[in-house]
């Protein structure tokens, strides 16, 4: 069996800027980090495939210096990892990204499964997964806690919104892993130590047979018009002063409200 | 011709998802100012008419009720297929999804099927003027900035998150049509197979409800005295809400969580104790009545936003109010 799992590079909190005229955001400068749910997404493949003698391929649509991510998840069980990485892939929103991960799940080997994070925290969109397996015309379930293989596919555990769901699923099929359903493991030193005089294999457009009207800004559908920073001018009560004045003033306040 | 502003119609196993009503008020807001129609796309098992009925009372001109026994449990790629079938005979100008766990599931793989832009967790919708464009706001990357985003193709895609719009008032003399959609064994098709469906023993802590929330930031400095904020829940028979970064450093779950990633409240009374009030947050709390801020900054944008800026340590501020709040509840039941 052979797996792949898709890692997003994110930029670390608080180092986000935003291009002020395409108002996509500016990877360049930000500091990248493996985006955190998709290190369960990770672990959830490793651990099928000590349970499954499957291969686990690694893939991250990012720019050049996203590269040492992908060594620390082959650090963290990965068997190969490849950067996605094109010039051309600038400014893709979740249907272009979508598409160029479909292009690499087709090109590099016959998957049965495929692992997604179930959210990035920049993009926030918890779309990718799911569009994917459409451009693969695959099922898929989100939210999935618990996996294990059963005859002809996977019994799979889902989170919903009343509850729990077990069911059955045939493969090929695409999975996004909740968060905490697993314990990600640290990377191993000995296999940091393997990658570190490594280049880590990348796949251009070319190398993936892109259409280029798919890619990056143009082939995205959505476009950002406009981004702003909302302001509040509330008729406000402003309390200042000791502390207990001002707790006293609240608590009348509240009182008057009938709130207490 | 595109035409119409559509809804997922949410089977949730025994009825409509309440959110259903919500995306439907917003529906028929759009559609009113667009001149059009709202439908309803609703796949679920036979027998429903009666909830189709519902959808028309509250808002719907159409209903496209799509049946089959499969629909009792939704399946991603049979729900996601029909979807699309649907669309292409049907071309909606704009379609909402609601933000829950089938809502998510579906729209990226209707989007995909279809190439088409969709809009994760938008918080509201305007028309263009000129083009009858639907812009799209969501809060973005970074803090504290919305976007507005449009979709170049049609129908134009967004989900919304439960709470964010209200519910669509009913109203018994409302008419308007039921279609079925014809779905064949061929369209109920599935890789899935759902064993059993195991509803949650307690409710996970549901804010949504809440008529009192007491909710902390980072600026509460530690996870033993973010703990007092239960304290004060308890005394104001409220619940404990959080923001993100709070909940990542582990002073309390996610479930508590208020904002674009987590829930949405609309209290009689919110509290905000050392929270900066970053747009992502604060759209988590819709028609508060009243808002109530506890920061050493004046300058914070939650001390702007809210009717009551209290200027304030929280390691003063807070102990002192439980402790007065204590003070009252003892003299009334002297009383
Ligand atoms: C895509 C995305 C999604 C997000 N989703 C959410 C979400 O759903 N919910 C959410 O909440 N956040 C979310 N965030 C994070 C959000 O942008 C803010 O970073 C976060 O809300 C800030 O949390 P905070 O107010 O607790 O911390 P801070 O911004 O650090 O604010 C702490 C505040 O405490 C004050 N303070 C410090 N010490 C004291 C003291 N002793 N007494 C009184 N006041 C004090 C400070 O003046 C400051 O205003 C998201 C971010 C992104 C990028
Ligand atoms: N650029 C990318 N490269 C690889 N995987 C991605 C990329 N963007 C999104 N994903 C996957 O899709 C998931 C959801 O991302 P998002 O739709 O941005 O919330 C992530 O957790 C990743 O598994």
């Amino acid at each position: 069996m052979r797996f792949m799992v898709c890692l997003k590079p994110v930029p670390e909190p608080g180092t986000v800027r935003v291009d002020p005229e395409t108002h996509t955001l500016k990877r360049e400068s930000a500091t990248l980090i493996l985006n955190p749910a998709d290190r369960y997404a990770l672990e959830a493949a490793v651990e099928l495939k000590e349970k499954t003698g499957a291969e686990v391929v690694a893939v991250m649509m990012g720019p050049p210096n996203a590269a040492p991510l992908l060594k620390e998840a082959y650090a963290c069980g990965a068997d190969e990892v490849y950067l996605l990485s094109d010039r051309a892939f600038a400014g893709a929103d979740t249907l272009a990204t979508s598409y160029v991960l479909s292009l690499a799940a087709q090109k590099l080997g016959a998957f049965d499964l495929i692992f997604c994070g179930k959210v990035s925290i920049d993009g926030e969109t918890a779309q990718v997964g799911p569009e994917l397996a459409a451009w693969l015309d695959w099922p898929s379930v989100i939210w999935v806690k618990e996996l294990s293989p059963v005859e002809g596919g996977f019994e799979v555990v889902r989170v919903t919104d009343e509850g729990e769901e077990r069911l059955v699923a045939k493969t090929p099929i695409l999975f996004t892993i909740e968060p905490e359903s697993n314990d990600p493991r640290p990377p191993s030193v000995k296999r940091l130590l393997e990658m570190l005089e490594k280049d880590v294999p990348t796949l251009t457009a070319e190398d993936l047979g892109a259409d280029p009207a798919r890619l990056g800004l143009e082939g995205s559908p959505t476009r950002v018009l406009d981004v702003f920073t909302p302001t509040y001018e509330g008729k406000k009560e402003l309390l200042e002063g000791a502390a207990e004045e001002v707790v006293e003033k609240l608590v009348s306040i509240l009182k008057e409200r009938g709130l207490i | 011709m595109a035409e119409g502003v559509a809804i997922f119609a949410e089977w949730a196993g025994d009825g409509l998802h309440p959110v259903s009503f919500e995306l439907l008020s917003e529906a028929r807001r759009l559609a009113d100012e667009l001149e059009s129609k709202v439908k309803a796309f609703f796949p679920a098992p036979p027998g429903q008419e009666s909830q189709a009925e519902a959808l028309i009372r509250h808002g719907a001109d159409e209903v496209l009720y799509a049946s089959h026994p499969a629909f009792e449990n939704f399946l991603d790629d049979a729900a996601s297929r029909l979807l699309v079938k649907m669309i292409r005979e049907d071309t909606p100008e704009i379609f909402l999804f609601p933000a829950t766990a089938r809502g998510q599931a579906l729209a990226p793989r209707v989007a995909g099927y279809l190439r088409l832009g969709l809009t994760a967790h938008c918080i509201a919708f305007e028309i263009g003027k000129e083009d009858r464009t639907l812009i799209q706001i969501r809060p973005s990357f970074g803090e504290n900035v919305m976007a507005k985003i449009i979709s170049l193709t049609k129908p134009q895609m967004a989900t919304v998150r439960p709470g964010v719009f209200p519910k669509a008032k009913e109203d018994p003399a409302r008419r308007g049509e039921i279609k079925k959609f014809p779905v064949s064994d061929e369209d109920a098709r599935s890789a899935l197979k759902v064993l059993e469906r195991r509803p949650k023993a307690a409710p996970k802590v549901d804010l949504s409800r809440a008529k009192v929330v007491v909710a902390g930031g980072r600026g509460l400095g530690t996870k033993e005295f973010f703990a007092k904020l239960f304290e004060l829940a308890e005394l104001l028979e409220g619940a404990v809400g959080a923001t993100r970064p709070v909940c990542h450093l582990g002073w309390i779950s996610e479930d508590h969580m208020i904002g674009v990633s987590g829930q949405t409240v609309s209290p009689r009374l919110y509290f905000g104790f050392g929270i900066s009030g970053a747009v992502h947050h604060l759209v988590g709390i819709r028609n508060p009545g009243l808002m109530v801020a506890v920061n050493t900054d004046p300058e914070a944008p939650l001390m702007k936003k809210a009717d009551v800026a209290v200027v304030g340590d929280v390691r003063e501020v807070l102990p002192l109010l439980i402790r007065r709040l204590k003070e009252l509840k003892g003299e009334s039941h002297e009383a």
